[in-house]
């Protein structure tokens, strides 16, 4: 009872606050008007999500697929049937998600069915587990060596992959930068991935769970922090 | 919102008329001065301009709005914690010439002890009359990490309230 009658209270404040007239300055108003009078034409409405999405996912295809041509097409000439069929449609599916994610984040207001953190931890479960599911071979060599340069190799190709794709979306307006930027380093980095099952054979099950799946999380924190770093300036900073 | 896409000034003129003030009451709930809340204004509907390709037809035009409000308002915060943290050591040379706070209206002081966030959700739901899922686009949040910031927003509130009414008895009784 008591609770509600708080709620009571709270909710007259707030009522009152509603109800109360907001008087602009008139000036202020006509201010606006004439910063908007002199810069109005009409301006062209940014595509269907799905066009954009879809120009994201052939950025990240292309970048896949020119940089595992460049290296060698070693890791998927090595893998079965089986294990193509699943590694390179899971990597595709996780890419159609982040590159949606990535143009509801360039767009004010969008909604969100999954937050950029949940889809990055989502995305490197789901990589962990395809990869854990049919990758067997439990022996350890030069764990570190072949790492460090699968980790590199994924990330040289992560970068371009994740700007590529800011650069297509370009006309968007990201209204939360760090995530926006988080998304797009998730985009590139599974572009990384794609390069490094089509390039690399070594099929050693610590390898690709660790350094293969470590591009997606490193890459996304990368362009988290660029994305923040990178903010646009507003007015009231360059006062 | 369409046509002053279409670059149609005489819809930007009601637009800024018919959102402006919703926006300058929203900067004002965040214990903002009014000359804050007009530069922010105006920084708002200059962003505002420069995006609205952005907004989508078919879409509510109030959370794309409030979105780009509420970006304006980040940067600000976070620029006026920079200046924040540099007048503290301006402060500390010049001790005792404090400045008295601007009266705060009944709104600003009741959502005086709310988080930012919990002070832009509260403003949008229950001032402003948004809907959950407009605020939630708004905030570029689900519908309900909205509504878990409500709950406690006005668990905090009436908390407050509740340490207030026992001060205000306590005194009664001593007097």
């Amino acid at each position: 009872m008591k609770n509600r009658a708080k709620n009571e209270e709270i909710d007259d404040v707030l009522k009152r606050a509603a109800l109360a007239p907001e008087d602009t300055d008139p000036l202020v108003l006509a201010r606006i008007d004439e910063s908007i009078k002199a810069a109005l034409r009409p301006v062209r409405p940014l595509p269907p999500v799905w066009l954009m999405a879809a120009g994201l996912v052939l950025v990240c295809a292309v970048v896949s697929f020119a940089g595992g041509a460049r290296a060698g097409l070693f890791g998927v000439a090595k893998m079965n049937l089986a294990e193509r069929w699943l590694v390179f449609p899971a990597l595709g599916l996780l890419v159609c998600f982040a590159a949606v994610s990535f143009v509801h984040q360039m767009i004010p207001a969008s909604r969100l069915r999954l937050s950029p953190g949940t889809l990055l931890a989502f995305s490197s479960v789901a990589l962990l587990a395809v990869f854990a599911d049919l990758f067997r071979d439990y022996h350890i060599d030069h764990f570190f060596s072949a790492g460090i340069v699968c980790l590199l190799v994924g990330l040289l190709h992560a970068v371009p992959a994740g700007l590529l794709s800011w650069l297509t979306l370009r006309r968007g307006f990201a209204v939360n930068p760090a995530s926006a930027g988080l998304v797009a380093g998730m985009l590139g980095g599974l572009a990384g991935v794609g390069v490094l099952e089509l390039h690399c054979p070594n099929f050693q099950a610590a390898h690709i769970l660790v350094w293969h799946t470590a591009v997606v999380p490193l890459s996304a924190a990368l362009g988290a922090l660029l994305g923040f770093g990178l903010r646009p300036r507003t007015w009231s900073d360059e006062r | 919102m369409v046509r002053y896409q279409e670059g149609d000034f005489a819809a930007a003129t009601v637009l800024v008329r018919h959102i402006s003030p919703r926006l300058h009451r929203f900067f004002l709930a965040k214990s903002m001065s009014r000359s804050d809340a007009d530069d922010l204004l105006q920084e708002t509907w200059l962003r505002i301009h420069k995006v609205r390709h952005t907004y989508r037809h078919g879409e509510p035009a109030l959370p794309w709005f409030y979105a780009i409000a509420r970006h304006i308002r980040v940067d600000h915060y976070r620029k006026s914690l920079r200046v924040a943290a540099g007048e503290r050591e301006l402060e500390e040379m010049s001790k005792g010439a404090a400045v008295a706070p601007p009266q705060a209206g009944e709104l600003e002081a009741l959502l005086a002890p709310l988080s930012e966030s919990q002070r832009e959700v509260i403003a949008m739901l229950k001032v402003e009359g948004m809907s959950l899922e407009e605020v939630a686009r708004a905030m570029s949040s689900s519908v309900g990490a909205v509504k878990q910031k409500v709950h406690r927003a006005y668990k905090k509130l009436r908390d407050t309230i509740g340490a207030a009414h026992r001060e205000i008895d306590g005194t009664e009784d001593s007097a």
